[in-house]
């Protein structure tokens, strides 16, 4: 089987909050309106600190 | 006041109690998801098998590092060895599928290595729940 997947990095961080915010609202919330706003809220931290901290770390990337 | 009868009775009911919750936990872990599905937590049960199964799926076809338990030279490769094993039958299917096509001298494939470790503790948690829904600790 030959698979392979060259995601980018930004590709592979929504793909990684994606799946893991779904996971944790699931495991910490039991009503569906709970869930949808914990997972809107964790997805977006999980992109919005990543590039954050992507940008932070710029000036030392070269 | 309980009886005796009453208390042994008590004692007998926990301990069945904890040898299916333990059961259960095995499930979760060796198939994730399963634990829920045993408890006719359906949907909770296809979130946690798609997600881990989404997870491992990446990370191999991303290159990720499958540590494995002869190839651990030091604690860190212990750890993703053990945080591999979290996923239970997928680390089995992992290292069939993915294990002759490891490649980290990319960005892509050290990603997959944390995929494929993040899969691992993400179906622990899941059994950590399993479990505690067995034990009637958690809805």
């Amino acid at each position: 089987m030959n698979l392979n997947w060259n995601l980018s990095h930004f590709q592979s961080m929504v793909v990684f909050a994606l799946v893991i915010s779904i996971s944790f609202a699931f495991l910490s919330k039991r009503r569906i309106k709970d869930r949808v706003l914990y997972f809107l809220w964790t997805f977006m931290m999980f992109l919005l600190i990543g590039v954050a901290i992507g940008w932070a770390m710029f000036p030392f990337s070269r | 006041m309980a009886s005796q009868k009453q208390i042994a009775a008590t004692r007998i009911a926990g301990d069945a109690g904890e040898v299916k919750a333990v059961l259960i936990a095995i499930a979760a872990w060796l198939i994730p998801g399963m634990g829920h599905a045993l408890q006719r937590r359906w949907g909770r049960a296809l979130i946690y098998f798609s997600s881990v199964g989404t997870l491992v799926a990446v990370g191999v076809a991303m290159h990720g590092n499958i540590f494995t338990w002869e190839g651990a030279n030091d604690a860190f490769d212990l750890l993703g060895f053990l945080s591999n094993l979290g996923t239970g039958i997928f680390c089995l299917l992992a290292q069939r599928v993915g294990g002759g096509m490891v490649d980290v001298s990319h960005a892509a494939g050290d990603y997959g290595t944390r995929f494929l470790a993040v899969a691992g503790v993400l179906n622990l948690l899941c059994v950590l729940e399993a479990y505690e829904i067995a034990r009637g600790r958690k809805s």
